[in-house]
């Protein structure tokens, strides 16, 4: 007698709610993807009367997307890699999409409610209050520009097998990412940081942020910094799943 | 102790596999039959966990067949392993989730219902009723292992594939292991076993294959085995105490050098 295959539909629930559940249980780790754009918004309150508010809080929904990628995604994925977490579930009859799938929808709801505290918190700090069309298109945004972070946290783990490597790679993108994007665009490193800063991952994600969270002000720069951030996620997203090894041995 | 019937569970012909240029497994057939313990030995790097991962599905062979169940594992994987249960040699689960919720998780994952009850005679079962709350990694490595059975066993597979399951386990953890597996065997599962124990395999297996340089050199009981061999003079220069054993026949057949 043979055992019939499990609907999807069960398989991907099962594993949502164990990834949900790992998240839960990894949430002073979220609590600190939060806290951390959040603090820095409130400390650019001094800031805003200059530059504007949807400037930090692009700024800060930016460095959150950074930590979701590139400190959350890829070292939990690096760390079940090397342990043979996903070898477990790879022998059972879990199609591989369904695996990477329910992890990203983790990382989706994170983005969600990253972007939803920054934005609470621009409220309640910073009195920065957008439209109704500027919240839901900033959404979007961070959305789209999520998946470059974690596209590009893929490509690292594609390209490097071992899970320690993997953090210490990640942390030195995040910390160059962050460091030379919130300097780089406002000028103090030099024009040609400031136009490679402005194309970067960073400046891109950031512009169409801004942008979205202002749908006024959308022009040609929104939409061709729109179209690079696409092209940033197909690109590292391409890299991500063509190096990617279940296994690290 | 054998109570295998004739019926093949597991079929592997003219298995090869490569990894770029170099040929791990070279035209490995053999069955495993339904209410059977069949050990796969050999050396390190002779080819068992390649011939292993391309039951699993894990690695795609360049040619041969493998059906499990009646089922053709290249044309359908998923069917495949939805009648497989696995142990393997490094499995490990998210070390966040506690072991009634990797139950649950692998319950959901191969369409099996998972009331309060049975879950909680499922714990009695493997003695770890009190541990239901814990996380993986709190385990000891027996109770560890005892997790991993009962997630290969969840879904009464018909065959069970344990990859070096005793490695690193105390004596009582082995003993209860092996227990373990007869009772399988004794509810009529058939299991695939690769271990490097020439004790474990004389102890629990009905077959045994010994396969070395990615080739099966030899498929027989144990006894038989080491029956056929005694006059074999490279057998008789590995045996140690001047009875043949199934290490001597081992030894005798793939060598004295130390593989890497």
């Amino acid at each position: 007698m043979q055992t019939n295959l499990p609907s999807t539909a069960t398989v991907l629930s099962s594993l949502l709610r164990a990834d949900f559940t790992t998240q839960w249980r990894n949430r002073r780790g979220v609590i600190m993807v939060i806290l951390v754009p959040c603090i820095i918004l409130i400390s650019w309150k001094g800031l805003i009367e200059k530059f504007g508010g949807a400037f930090a809080l692009s700024n800060c929904i930016t460095v959150g997307l950074n930590a979701i990628g590139l400190m959350g995604y890829s070292n939990a994925i690096a760390r079940d890699r090397d342990k043979g977490v996903f070898q477990r579930l790879r022998v059972a009859p879990v199609p591989t999409w369904s695996i990477m799938m329910s992890r990203l929808t983790v990382q989706l709801a994170m983005i969600l409610v990253m972007s939803t505290a920054v934005f609470a918190a621009g409220v309640y700090f910073d009195k920065i209050v957008l439209t109704p069309a500027g919240y839901a298109l900033g959404m979007i945004m961070a959305v789209i520009g999520g998946a470059v972070y974690l596209g590009l946290a893929q490509a690292i783990v594609g390209l490097i097998k071992n899970a320690e490597t993997v953090t210490s790679t990640t942390r030195l993108v995040y910390f160059i990412f962050i460091m030379i994007g919130m300097f780089g665009e406002i000028g103090v490193l030099g024009k040609d940081i400031g136009t490679i800063t402005k194309w970067s991952p960073y400046g891109t994600v950031k512009h169409i942020l801004s942008s979205g969270m202002q749908p006024g002000n959308w022009d040609l720069q929104s939409t061709y910094a729109l179209l690079v951030t696409l092209s940033y996620t197909l690109v590292f997203s391409f890299l991500g799943i063509k190096w990617f090894k279940w296994n690290s041995r | 102790m054998q109570t295998a019937t004739a019926e093949s569970v597991l079929q592997v012909s003219g298995l090869n596999v490569f990894y770029g240029s170099f040929q791990a497994v070279r035209d490995v057939s053999f069955d495993v039959r339904a209410g059977e313990i069949f050990g796969l030995l050999g050396p390190n790097g002779a080819g068992k966990t390649s011939t292993l991962s391309a039951i699993e599905g894990l690695i795609k062979p360049q040619s041969g067949s493998i059906r499990i169940a009646g089922i053709e594992v290249i044309e359908n994987p998923l069917l495949a392993r939805a009648n497989t249960g696995v142990q393997l040699q490094s499995t490990s689960f998210q070390p966040e989730l506690t072991v009634s919720e990797i139950i649950r998780l692998f319950a959901g994952i191969y369409g099996v219902e998972m009331p309060n009850e049975k879950l909680d005679g499922i714990l009695a079962n493997i003695k770890l009723e009190d541990a239901a709350g814990k996380r993986f990694g709190q385990l000891s490595g027996g109770q560890q292992q005892r997790v991993s059975l009962v997630i290969a066993l969840i879904h009464n597979p018909r065959l069970v594939l344990l990859d070096e399951p005793t490695t690193g386990l105390d004596p009582q953890s082995r003993r209860q292991l092996w227990e373990r597996m007869e009772s399988m065997r004794d509810h009529h599962h058939s299991i695939l076993l690769t271990t490097h124990s020439m004790e474990e395999a004389e102890a629990v297996c009905d077959r045994i294959a010994i396969i070395d340089h990615g080739m099966v050199m030899t498929v027989d009981t144990p006894q038989a085995l080491i029956e056929s061999n005694r006059a074999n003079p490279e057998v008789i220069a590995a045996s140690r105490k001047g009875k043949i054993t199934l290490e001597d026949v081992f030894i005798g057949l793939t060598g004295k050098a130390i593989r890497s």
